[in-house]
């Protein structure tokens, strides 16, 4: 399976806090693909633990990288965007 | 036993206040001690497993009850409690022996270890390990609910309180008063949306117990023992008795925006121009034709008056791209305001020169003043550049205790001062302006901080240098008149703040504003300054 990089910014003034992790994990969970999020040049974390994402103590203006398992670009395409989206606060 | 009429200070939320019973939740049962399990590994996590459905149910259950505000919260809490990683955390927990409840809880810690001294997710630490009780209790069979009566009218106190403990609120909570907690805890956000008056971080609430009276006022920060209505707090009005306030009030202003908005208030010229905020987005050096057409455009949008502009007042936590500052260990100790001159000095003789060009083509009185000055030196040094570079009067700011020894020094040399309270505060306590735990330290109405103020005020007059106030605390009106009571001779508020400020300062005499100077000093702590001077305030404004 290819994997698709991406990369979004947090937005939020509270950083990646509970509400954005609940919901990137909710939409990661439905997409039923493998998703890993992190820090430029630090292990990345998969996507499906809430406490996980929180505990990467991303901050507003901070740049996270996504990795995206899945062979129709254009859907992991748009999961980043929405994750993007999440970010926004 | 808490006598009547004892007052307990906190931290108000909301403007309503209320009188009624006190109804102490009851401790919760204690969880059993941390232990291990008898061995039977399968049955542990079956019985975590279930716990947490329950909990995830009692959940869903409650954020119905809570209605909307709190439905986002909910479903952000069940999404942890049902962390596929900390159940996994969990199980590890129980594989090295520990019973369901115990392994939960300490899965949940191992987290906590990550997020502690992050503010940001300290509050939401809370939340969590609350959850963690819960399917402990659940596992245990111990009941956590509140138990709040359901008629009647309650000032309900406890230590603070989760979600689901706010969930449970019935209609008879009239009150809220917490032992812990800040105004941005859950109980304080749920609190002043639900318009319940509410008084958090209140210590001494420890000794309030079922069936005494309480007035909560969160407009005094107070919760008074058989308070009456009659003694609420009311917000302080001024009525201007005269046309002109005692003193000038300015206004502070960033931008042309600000300078336009400016002119529409009551400002009488500007106290503080912060000329930072033109530099910090530009990527190159602006030239000096291009500052100094920015700086007409402002000067000639600025309300009648002096305009008093600060140099740039940048450091390595508001850096100027330009300016290249590198990172420090300490930055508000560092290279910062005027003493980027080391570096910088063509930089900020540009400045200087850019701003002589814009007095003359707007015909406006300009002063220019130069921000973290700390010694004579620095200050002679800038008094000679500024007099160089164009007709203006020429100050300093006043931020940095050391200075304050030396203003008598520069009688003659400077035409006037300006002080800002935030740094002041800041380098007299030695505590941090970012850091939201030292904010009592921080502030204005601190018992020496008052008297450093006073002090400046005093060697400023003795001196001949006009001095005034250009800090966060200019903008509050009581401050304002104390400010005025202490000799100095203008303000210098937000925007926003003007008129009130104005108002303040049109309804006392330069005599009652000694007064009530005079009566804040009689406070030991900056409670007690604040009380006696608004106190002081209403029996002038009674007359």
């Amino acid at each position: 399976m290819a994997t698709i990089n991406g990369s979004v910014t947090v937005l939020d003034p509270i950083g990646l806090h509970a509400r954005p992790a609940g919901q990137i994990v909710k939409l990661v969970k439905e997409s039923g693909l493998e998703v890993r999020i992190g820090k430029a040049g630090q292990e990345l974390a998969k996507a499906n633990s809430p406490l996980r994402m929180m505990a990467l103590k991303a901050k507003t203006g901070e740049e996270l990288t996504i990795e995206v398992d899945s062979d129709d670009e254009a859907e992991a395409t748009a999961l980043i965007a929405q994750v993007q989206d999440f970010l926004k606060g | 036993m808490l006598d009547s009429g004892t007052i307990l200070t906190g931290m108000g939320v909301g403007l309503g206040s209320v009188a009624a019973e006190v109804f102490r939740v009851k401790p919760v049962a204690s969880l059993p001690n941390a232990a291990k399990h008898s061995g039977d590994k399968a049955l542990e996590t079956e019985s975590l497993k279930t716990a947490i459905a329950a909990v995830s149910l009692e959940m869903n259950g409650l954020a119905e009850k809570a209605g909307e505000t709190s439905a986002e919260i909910f479903e952000a809490l069940i999404m942890l409690l049902e962390d596929e990683e900390l159940f996994e955390t969990a199980s590890d927990q129980i594989s090295h022996g520990w019973n369901a409840g115990t392994a939960f809880i300490n899965a949940v810690e191992e987290y906590a270890d990550i997020f502690a001294g992050d503010a940001t997710f300290e509050e939401r630490l809370n939340d969590i390990r609350d959850l963690a009780r819960r399917v402990a209790a659940s596992i245990a069979g111990i009941s956590l609910g509140l138990d709040i009566p359901t008629t009647g009218r309650f000032v309900i106190v406890g230590e603070d309180f989760s979600p689901a403990d706010t969930a449970q609120f019935t209609e008879a909570v009239v009150g809220v008063v917490t032992i812990q907690g800040g105004p941005t805890s859950h109980t304080a956000i749920i609190c002043r949306s639900k318009s319940i008056p509410a008084v958090v971080s209140c210590q001494q609430a420890k000794d309030l117990v079922d069936g005494m009276q309480v007035l909560v006022d969160p407009v005094g920060d107070r919760v008074v023992v058989d308070g009456q209505e009659s003694d609420i707090t009311e917000a302080l009005s001024f009525i201007a008795k005269s046309e002109d306030p005692i003193i000038p009030v300015r206004a502070n202003i960033g931008s042309l925006e600000d300078a336009i908005a400016a002119s529409a208030s009551a400002a009488e010229g500007v106290g503080l121009f912060r000329t930072e905020l033109l530099y910090l987005s530009a990527k190159t050096r602006p030239t000096k034709q291009s500052q100094a057409a920015s700086y007409t455009e402002i000067l000639k949008a600025a309300p009648a008056g002096p305009i008093v502009v600060r140099t740039i007042d940048a450091g390595s936590d508001k850096p100027v791209p330009f300016l290249d500052m590198g990172d420090e260990e300490n930055p508000a100790l560092g290279v910062r305001g005027y003493r980027l001159i080391e570096n910088h000095r063509d930089f900020i003789v540009d400045q200087l020169e850019s701003l002589e060009i814009a007095r003359e083509q707007s015909g406006r009185e300009v002063w220019v003043m130069a921000p973290m000055v700390s010694t004579y030196s620095e200050a002679i040094e800038f008094a000679a550049l500024a007099r160089e570079a164009g007709k203006f009067k020429v100050g300093i700011m006043v931020e940095t205790p050391s200075i304050v020894y030396q203003i008598a020094q520069l009688a003659g040399v400077l035409d006037f001062i300006s002080v800002g309270t935030n740094d002041l505060s800041q380098y007299l306590f030695a505590a941090d302006r970012m850091n939201p735990a030292l904010g009592a330290m921080l502030n204005p109405w601190q018992p020496a901080l008052l008297r450093s103020l006073e002090q400046i005020a005093i060697v400023c007059q003795e001196a001949g240098v006009s001095s005034g106030v250009c800090g966060e605390s200019a903008s509050d009106p009581a401050f304002g008149v104390v400010l005025a009571g202490m000799g100095f001779q203008s303000v210098s508020s937000s925007r926003s703040q003007v008129g009130i400020v104005r108002q303040a300062l049109s309804s006392v005499t330069k005599q009652q504003a000694k007064e009530v100077f005079e009566a804040a000093l009689t406070g030991l702590d900056a409670d007690q300054a604040k009380s006696a001077a608004l106190a002081a305030l209403a029996a002038i404004s009674a007359k």
